[in-house]
C-alpha cells in the first residue's frame, strides 16, 4: 500500500475497474446464491488487484468485509476456552458446533474492556458491557440527560470506507421487542439496545425486522418490480432532501444548543442519506438476491437469528456494504430458551452461582447461541467471492461480548472469536493469547485492514493488536 | 441520575432515580441564607446527623460539618436533595432509633425542608425555574396518531420504525430521543407512503356505498338440530362463548340448515348502478358432505345459482343494475340440498352454536364512504375447539371433530349513479382541499399556497412562515405544471416534504409573545395545545384547541378545555401509555414467563403449553385489566390510592378463576365487588404486575420489592456498589438441603453491605410471595408454607398482602403521592425531574393531600404547574440564569465524577 495516489482518484479507478465485475456479480446472484457464479469475473479483477487496492479491499481485488456479532450475558468461561496455544489447540464444548471450520478462525483470549467494570460508577455492569462493547470508551451513566459514550470501531470504518458500497454499514438486531421501564440501574436504555455509535451521544438504531433488512437493501415489492420501486424512491427522497435540508437550518437558529445537537442528529441523517444516493445512482442496478423477501419477525428466536445472518451474509455477497453490526441480544437480556427446553431466562441462568443445573443450562444457551453462528460461517465459507476465495476469507467476523463470565460480571478476557482470514491477512486456526490488551487494540488493527486512515485511538486502545 | 458524587451514593439511602442535577453552582448563598443556616440548620444537622454524619463521622462519606466555606454549603444541591428525600421518607435518621429523642419533630423537619427547597436550592416560589425541554421527537406511538389525526390514514409505526429509546422508564423524553440516519431514512419513505395513501390524486369519484355483513337483515329457517328437535334459541351473551364464535353464528349461513340475508339499498338517485358481492366458503378442517346452493337476488329475481360445498370457492356477483329511485333489494340466499342427510364418515353431531332468532340490526342505512374499505369479516376462520394442539400429535386421544360448511358476506358494495356529474369529492379530499381546484393558473397557484399553508400549519402544530410556503408551494408547481401530472399530484408532493421536515417530527415550542423578554416565560398557545394534546392524546392537538390557541383563549379556558379532552375517545392513549409504562403493563404481553415450570410441572421439550399456561388472550386480558382499572379511577374521579387498594376488581369469567375469585361469569371483563378478605383489589396484586416483575420460572421478591420501591414509594435503593462481593456458591444450608429463597436473601442480609438496600425490597417482595410468577395464588412455594409477613424499612409491621396494602394507603401515603407525581410530571413535560421541580412536586402532593388523592387533582396540578406553562426563554442572553442548561456539558461532568 505504499505510493498510492490520492484516495479520490483512487477510488474513482477502483470503482471503474470493478464495475465490470461488479455486474456481472450482482447479475450472476440471480440464479442462486450457492452456486460457485464468480470464475467468468475472476480476469478483471485479478487484474485490477496488480494495482494499488483501495479501501476495504483484499490484495486480490475483493471486497474486505468487517462485522461483530454480539452475544449477550458473557458466556461459561470453563465451557469456552480452548486447551493448548496456538496452532495446536482443541475446542471446548461451546466451540464444538465451529469444528469443522477450526482453519477459518481464531480464539483470541486475554482481551479486556477496562471501561465496562464498575470503576466509579457502581452497578450497571450490562449496559456498560453493551456500551462498551465497539466504542471501547466508557458510558456515562445517566437515564436521559447527556448521554454519551464514543464512536464505534464500525462506524470509525464506515467513515472512510462507506462510500465503496452502496451502504456504508448495516446495522442488525434480533431484539424486537424493549422491556418498558427502567434499564440497567440507572443507564439509559439507549446502551443497552445499540451497539453501534455514530457520534458519542447518537446510537445507530438497529434494525430488527428482516423483511425490511431485505426490503432496504434490496428493494420492496415483487422482484420484477424493485428496481423501479427504488428508482422512484430514491428521486422522491433526493426532492424531499433539499427542502428539508433548508428548514433544519432555519430551525437551528430558532433554537437552544441541546436542540441544535438534536438537530445535528437530523442533518447529519440528511446528509447521510444524499452520499448514499448518490453511490446508489453510480452503482446502478440493485442486487437481486436469490431468495425471497422475508415476511416479519419469525416466532422462534433461532429462526429470527439464522434470517438475520442470512441478510448479513446477502449483504456481504452482494457488496452491499462491508460493515456491519448484529445484536443478537441486548446484555442482560433474559430471554427465555423453551425452544432448547430451557424456560428459565438467560440472564437468571447466567447468575448460576456454581449450581450444576444452571451452569449445563447456560452451557447450552451458550451452545445454542454458537450453532446459529457457525451456520452462518458455514454459509460465508461455501460461498464464492469475486476472486475466487470464499466470503468467509475475505472477511473479518468478530463474535463475541462485553461480559466475560456472567455470573461474575467480568470484563476481563472477554470472550472473543475472529473468523475470517481478513483476505489473507490473519492467521485462522488458532487460538492466540495475549496478555491482557485492551479489545480496543483488535478495533485499531481489524480498522487498519479495512483502509482506515489517521486512527490513532478507539476508546481505551493502547496500540495495534499484533499478531492476529 | 447523573449526578451523585460516587462514594455518596453508595451508601446513601435513597436515591432519586429521576432527579437530574443540571448545574449544579451555587445558587443562593446570599448572607441571610448563609445565617439561617448557622442560626436555624446547623443545630438541627448537630442534633440529628451529627451522629454519623459530623464530629469527625463520615459513615456513606457523608458529612455535614466539613463545608470548606458558606460558599461550598450551597455548592452542592445533590447533597441536599438527597438528604431531603432521606428525611422525608423517614428512612434519615435511621428509624431503628427508638429513642424519640432522636428524632426531628415535625415543625423541624418543615424547617430542614423549607431552608433546602427556599435557601440550598433558591427556588423562587413566586417565580420558579420552569426547567428546560429537549426540543422532543414524536415517538412511535405519537407519529402513529398524529398521522391519523393529519392525514386520516394508519401507518403501523410500531412495524416500521425501530423501538424508541427509554429514559426513566418513558419513552416520550426529548434527551433520549436521538434520530439515527436510518431512522430518517424511514421518516421519508413514511412521507411518501403515507401521502401516496391519503391523499387522493382525482377529484371526484362515483358515489360508493359499504354495507357491512352485520347490516343485512337476517331471514331465518327454523334451525334443524340433527337430533330433529327444535332448538329453540337462545341469546348467546350470558354464556361463555367466544365473541368471535357468537359473531359467526349471526354471520353465517350454514349449508344444512340454510337462511336468507338481504339489504335495501334507499336510491334517491336515479341511474346506472355498480352492484358487487362476496360471500366466502368457510368450512372446518374436517370433511363436511353438506351441499347447498348460493342464489343471489336483486329486488326478488334470482340473478345467479351457484353450488357450494365444503371448502369451495368464494361466491362473486358483479352486475349493472339501472335503477329508479326508491328502495332496491340484494338478497342472499343459501338453499340446503342435503339438509337431512347423515354424515358418513362421522356420526358425531356437527359443532351447534346456539342462533339469535330474530335480526338484531334493522336494515341500517347506507353509510356512503367512499372509498372505505372495511373488511373485519375477513378474519381467519377460528380454529374449532378442540383441534388446536391435538392435531398432528401421534394420535393419542381422539380428538373431537366438527363439521360445517358455512358461507359468510365478505362485502357488499354499490357504486354509483355512473354518469360523472353525479359523481362526488373521493373520501379524505375534504380534509386536504377545502374545495375544487380552479381552472385559471394564477386562481390554482394562489389556491395551492392555500392548500399548503393550511396543511403545514397543522402539521407544524404552529403558523407557518410564508417563505416556507412560498417554497412548498414552488415544489408543488413544479410538478403541477408538468404535462401529465394533476394538481393533486403537485400538492402530494409539497406534502412529503411537510412530513419530512424536522418542523413536524420535533414539536417546536416558543414563548408566548408578551413574554418574549422573560427569563422564565410562558409557553405560547400553540406550544400549550402540544403540550396539552401530546399528554393525554399523544398525539396532535384537534381543531378547536387550534382555533383557541389562535385566538389566545386556550390559557383561559384550561380546565374546560382539558375535561373535554379526557372525554374525547383520543384519551385512550393517555390509559394505554401511561400505566403501559409507569407500571410496565405494556411488557405482559411479551414477558416470558414458562407456566409449566411456574406450576412446577416440569418442562417437557418442545411442548410447553399447559391449560393453565399464561397464553396470548389472558396476557391481553390482563393488559386490558390494569388499564380498565386505570380509566375507572381516571374517569370516575376516584382516589389515586386505590391503585394500590380497592375493594372492587375489574375481571371476566377467565381472569376471575385464574384470581381464584367465584361468582363471575361471561368473558366482558367489568367492575366486580371483592369479597372482604380477598387479597386482589389495587394494581399490585393484578397478574400484570405479577408477571413483568417474575422471572421466567419464579418469583423474584428482590424484582418485586424493587418495583414497588420504584414505582409507588418513590425511594429505590441506590444500586448495588461496585466491590459487592460475588455470591460465587449457591448457598447450603447446614443439613445440606437448598435454602428457600427467603432464608438464601436472609443470609444475604447478613452481608452489612447488601442489608441496608434489601431490607427495604426484600419484605415488599416477600408480602406478595403469595402470587406465584402468573398471579396465581398460592400457599406453598417449592413445598414450603409461604410467611408474607415483613416489616417496611420505616418500621411498619405488616402480616399480609392485605396489611400491606393498608401500611402503605395510611402511613405511607405521602410517599406515594409524591411518587406519582412525579412521574405524572416527567410523563407529561417529557423530560426528567430536577432539584428545582421539587416545589412542584410538593405543591401537588399538597392539594392531594387535602382531598384525598382524587386523580383530577393531580391532573389540574399538573397541567398548571409552572414547567407544564413555561419554559426557559433561550432568547434572553447567554449568561441568564434562564439559560442554566444551556452550559457546556463538562461543567455537568465535573460533577459526575468524583
Amino acid at each position: 500500500m505504499k505510493n498510492r495516489p490520492t484516495a479520490d482518484f483512487q477510488t474513482a479507478r477502483r470503482q471503474r475497474e470493478l464495475s465490470v465485475s461488479r455486474r456481472q456479480f450482482l447479475r450472476g446472484l440471480g440464479v442462486c446464491m450457492a452456486l460457485p457464479i464468480f470464475e467468468n469475473s475472476v480476469g478483471p479483477v485479478l487484474r485490477a488487484a496488480t494495482s494499488p487496492v483501495g479501501p476495504a479491499t483484499t490484495s486480490t481485488g475483493a471486497p474486505l468485509r468487517m462485522a461483530y456479532v454480539y452475544v449477550p450475558n458473557g458466556v461459561h468461561q470453563e465451557y469456552w476456552w480452548p486447551t493448548g496455544e496456538g496452532s495446536a489447540f482443541e475446542l471446548a464444548r461451546t466451540m464444538q458446533p465451529l469444528a469443522g471450520l477450526k482453519n477459518q478462525f481464531q480464539v483470541i483470549g486475554g482481551l479486556d474492556h477496562k471501561n465496562a467494570a464498575p470503576g466509579n460508577d457502581g452497578a450497571g455492569d450490562h449496559a456498560r458491557a453493551n456500551a462498551t462493547f465497539l466504542t471501547g470508551a466508557r458510558a456515562r451513566k445517566t437515564d436521559s440527560v447527556d448521554i454519551q459514550v464514543g464512536v464505534s470501531v464500525d462506524q470509525l470504518a464506515a467513515e472512510q470506507v462507506g462510500h465503496a458500497t452502496r451502504f456504508a454499514s448495516l446495522e442488525l438486531s434480533c431484539d424486537s421487542v424493549r422491556k418498558s421501564g427502567s434499564c440497567d440501574s440507572g443507564y439509559s436504555c439507549a446502551y443497552q439496545y445499540n451497539l453501534s455509535w455514530r457520534s458519542a451521544a447518537t446510537p445507530m438504531s438497529p434494525e430488527p425486522n428482516p423483511r425490511l433488512v431485505f426490503e432496504r437493501l434490496f428493494g420492496a415489492g415483487a422482484p420484477g418490480e424493485r428496481q423501479k420501486n427504488f428508482e422512484q424512491r430514491q428521486a422522491t427522497q433526493k426532492s424531499l432532501l433539499d427542502l428539508v435540508l433548508d428548514d433544519t437550518r432555519s430551525l437551528q437558529r430558532q433554537l437552544g444548543a441541546k436542540d441544535r445537537d438534536k438537530l445535528d442528529e437530523y442533518l447529519t441523517g440528511v446528509r447521510t442519506i444524499e452520499q448514499r444516493i448518490q453511490r446508489a445512482e453510480s452503482f446502478g442496478k440493485l442486487p437481486v438476491p436469490g431468495a425471497e423477501a422475508p415476511s416479519g419477525i419469525p416466532e422462534s428466536f433461532g429462526e429470527h437469528m439464522d434470517i438475520m445472518f442470512d441478510l448479513l451474509a446477502m449483504a456481504f455477497q452482494t457488496d452491499s456494504t462491508r460493515v456491519a453490526t448484529l445484536l443478537l441480544a441486548n446484555d442482560g437480556s433474559n430471554r427465555s430458551f423453551s425452544e432448547i427446553g430451557i424456560p428459565e431466562g438467560h440472564h437468571y441462568c447466567s447468575h448460576h452461582r456454581n449450581s450444576p443445573e444452571l451452569v449445563g443450562k447456560i452451557g447450552e444457551i451458550d451452545l445454542h447461541y454458537m450453532k446459529h453462528f457457525s451456520r452462518f460461517l458455514t454459509k460465508l465459507d461455501q460461498t464464492k467471492d469475486v476472486d475466487g476465495n470464499s466470503v468467509l476469507h475475505n472477511s473479518m467476523i468478530v463474535y463475541g461480548s462485553g461480559n466475560a463470565d456472567g455470573n461474575r460480571h467480568t470484563h476481563d478476557n472477554l470472550p472473543v472469536i475472529l473468523a475470517g482470514a481478513g483476505g489473507g491477512t490473519l492467521t485462522p486456526g488458532r487460538f492466540a493469547k495475549f496478555d491482557s490488551q485492551p479489545m480496543s487494540n483488535l478495533f485499531l488493527s481489524l480498522n487498519d485492514r479495512m483502509g482506515v486512515k489517521g486512527l490513532d485511538r478507539i476508546g481505551d486502545s493502547s496500540g495495534r493488536l499484533k499478531g492476529v | 441520575m447523573a449526578s451523585y458524587p460516587i462514594p455518596f451514593r453508595r451508601l446513601s439511602t435513597v436515591t432519586c432515580s429521576f432527579l437530574t442535577l443540571g448545574l449544579l453552582s451555587g445558587r443562593a448563598e446570599s448572607p441571610s441564607a448563609s445565617a439561617t443556616f448557622h442560626r436555624e440548620i446547623e443545630p438541627l444537622l448537630q442534633n440529628y446527623c451529627y451522629d454519623c454524619h459530623g464530629d469527625g463521622a463520615k459513615k456513606g462519606k457523608v458529612s455535614f460539618d466539613t463545608f470548606a466555606s458558606d460558599k461550598d454549603v450551597f455548592a452542592n444541591p445533590s447533597l441536599w436533595l438527597t438528604a431531603l428525600k432521606n428525611v422525608r421518607a423517614g428512612l434519615m435518621p435511621p428509624p431503628d432509633d427508638t429513642d424519640p429523642a432522636a428524632r426531628p419533630t415535625a415543625e423541624e423537619v418543615k424547617k430542614l425542608e423549607n431552608w433546602i427547597k427556599f435557601d440550598a436550592f433558591g427556588i423562587d416560589p413566586a417565580n420558579p425555574d420552569p426547567g428546560r425541554v429537549t426540543v422532543r421527537r414524536l415517538n412511535r406511538a405519537e407519529y402513529r396518531n398524529t398521522i391519523r389525526d393529519l392525514m386520516g390514514v394508519d401507518f403501523a409505526s410500531d412495524v416500521e420504525f425501530p423501538p424508541d429509546d427509554t429514559g426513566h422508564g418513558f419513552d416520550n423524553l426529548g434527551e433520549v430521543l436521538t434520530v439515527s440516519p436510518l431512522l430518517l431514512e424511514k421518516y421519508l419513505q413514511a412521507a411518501e407512503e403515507i401521502v401516496d395513501k391519503a391523499v387522493p390524486r382525482i377529484s371526484r369519484v362515483p358515489i360508493k356505498r359499504v354495507i357491512a355483513a352485520r347490516d343485512f337483515k337476517r331471514e331465518e329457517r327454523p334451525v334443524r338440530v340433527v337430533d330433529g328437535a327444535e332448538k329453540a334459541a337462545e341469546p348467546a351473551a350470558a354464556t361463555d362463548v367466544p365473541t368471535e364464535q357468537r359473531q359467526a353464528a349471526r354471520l353465517d349461513l350454514n349449508v344444512r340448515r340454510g337462511g336468507k340475508s338481504s339489504y335495501t339499498f334507499n336510491i334517491t338517485q336515479a341511474g346506472t348502478y355498480k352492484l358487487s358481492f362476496e360471500a366466502s366458503v368457510r368450512s372446518t378442517f374436517d370433511f363436511d358432505t353438506g351441499r347447498a346452493n348460493a342464489i343471489v337476488y336483486v329486488d326478488g329475481i334470482e340473478k345467479q345459482r351457484q353450488e357450494v360445498v365444503w371448502g369451495g370457492k368464494t361466491i362473486r356477483f358483479d352486475s349493472e343494475q339501472t335503477w329508479s329511485e326508491g328502495s332496491h333489494l340484494l338478497s342472499f340466499e343459501v338453499e340446503p340440498l342435503n339438509p337431512e342427510e347423515p354424515n358418513p364418515i362421522a356420526p358425531q353431531r356437527p359443532v351447534e352454536v346456539a342462533l339469535p332468532t330474530a335480526p338484531a340490526v334493522a336494515a341500517a342505512e347506507a353509510v356512503v364512504v367512499a372509498g372505505a374499505a372495511p373488511a373485519p369479516a375477513n378474519t381467519a376462520v377460528p380454529a374449532p375447539a378442540g383441534r388446536r394442539g391435538a392435531a398432528g400429535r401421534g394420535g393419542a386421544a381422539p380428538r373431537p371433530v366438527s363439521r360445517s360448511t358455512d358461507l359468510r358476506i365478505t362485502s357488499a358494495e354499490l357504486s354509483g349513479p355512473m354518469d360523472p356529474k353525479q359523481w362526488v369529492p373521493p373520501e379524505n379530499y375534504r380534509r386536504f382541499f377545502a374545495e375544487d381546484a380552479p381552472s385559471d393558473p394564477k386562481a390554482l397557484d394562489a389556491f395551492a399556497d392555500k392548500v399548503i399553508r393550511d396543511f403545514a400549519t397543522k402539521a407544524f402544530r404552529r403558523p407557518v412562515d410564508d417563505a416556507k410556503v412560498t417554497q412548498l408551494v414552488a415544489v408543488a408547481r413544479g410538478v403541477y405544471t408538468q404535462p401529465n401530472k394533476k394538481f393533486e399530484d403537485g400538492i402530494a408532493r409539497a406534502f412529503m416534504g411537510v412530513l419530512a421536515s424536522p418542523r413536524f417530527l420535533f414539536r417546536v415550542e416558543e414563548p408566548a409573545a408578551a413574554e418574549a423578554k422573560m427569563a422564565f416565560a410562558a409557553v405560547d398557545e400553540y406550544a400549550l395545545a402540544s403540550r396539552l394534546s401530546y399528554f393525554v392524546w399523544s398525539s396532535m392537538p384537534d381543531e378547536e384547541l387550534f382555533r383557541l390557541a389562535e385566538r389566545g383563549e386556550l390559557r383561559k379556558q384550561l380546565s374546560q378545555q382539558f375535561a373535554r379532552m379526557l372525554k374525547d375517545s383520543k384519551s385512550q392513549a393517555f390509559v394505554r401509555n401511561f400505566p403501559g409504562q409507569w407500571l410496565q403493563a405494556r411488557d405482559i404481553e411479551t414477558v416470558p414467563i414458562n407456566a409449566r415450570a411456574v406450576l412446577g410441572q416440569g418442562n417437557l421439550r418442545g411442548n410447553t403449553s399447559t391449560p393453565q399456561d399464561l397464553n396470548a388472550a389472558l396476557r391481553r386480558m390482563m393488559r386490558s385489566e390494569t388499564e380498565m382499572f386505570f380509566e375507572h379511577v381516571l374517569r370516575e374521579d376516584r382516589s389515586l390510592l386505590e391503585f394500590i387498594d380497592s375493594d372492587y376488581a375489574f375481571l371476566n369469567a377467565r381472569l376471575a378463576t385464574h384470581y381464584g375469585v367465584t361468582g363471575v361469569t361471561g368473558e366482558e371483563i367489568r367492575k366486580v365487588m371483592l369479597p372482604p378478605d380477598s387479597p386482589r383489589g389495587g394494581m399490585l396484586t393484578q397478574g400484570t404486575i405479577l408477571a413483568v416483575t417474575s422471572n421466567p420460572t419464579r418469583t423474584s421478591p428482590v424484582k418485586r420489592g424493587l418495583f414497588v420501591l420504584e414505582n409507588f414509594l418513590g425511594t429505590p435503593p441506590p444500586p448495588p456498589p461496585p466491590d459487592i462481593p460475588a455470591l460465587e456458591e449457591s448457598q447450603k444450608a447446614t443439613d445440606g438441603r437448598e435454602l428457600t429463597l427467603r432464608e438464601a436473601l436472609a443470609a444475604h442480609r447478613e452481608n452489612a453491605l447488601c442489608a441496608s438496600c434489601h431490607a427495604r425490597m426484600d419484605p415488599l417482595g416477600f408480602a406478595l410471595e403469595n402470587f406465584n410468577a402468573m398471579g396465581n395464588w398460592r400457599d406453598l412455594d417449592a413445598k414450603q408454607p409461604i410467611d408474607p409477613a415483613g416489616k417496611l424499612a420505616t418500621g411498619e409491621p405488616f402480616a399480609n398482602i392485605s396489611e400491606l396494602k393498608k401500611v402503605l394507603t395510611h402511613e405511607r401515603h405521602l410517599d406515594y403521592y409524591r411518587c406519582i407525581t412525579e412521574k405524572m410530571l416527567i410523563y407529561a413535560l417529557g423530560r426528567s425531574l430536577d432539584y428545582y421541580d421539587i416545589h412542584t412536586v410538593d405543591q401537588i402532593v399538597a392539594r392531594l393531600e387535602q382531598d384525598g388523592g382524587k386523580f383530577s387533582t393531580l391532573l389540574d396540578g399538573v397541567i398548571n404547574s409552572v414547567p407544564f406553562q413555561k419554559q426557559r426563554n433561550l432568547r434572553v442572553g447567554p449568561g441568564a440564569t434562564a439559560d442554566a442548561s444551556e452550559a457546556p456539558a463538562s461543567a455537568v461532568a465535573q460533577v459526575t465524577v468524583h
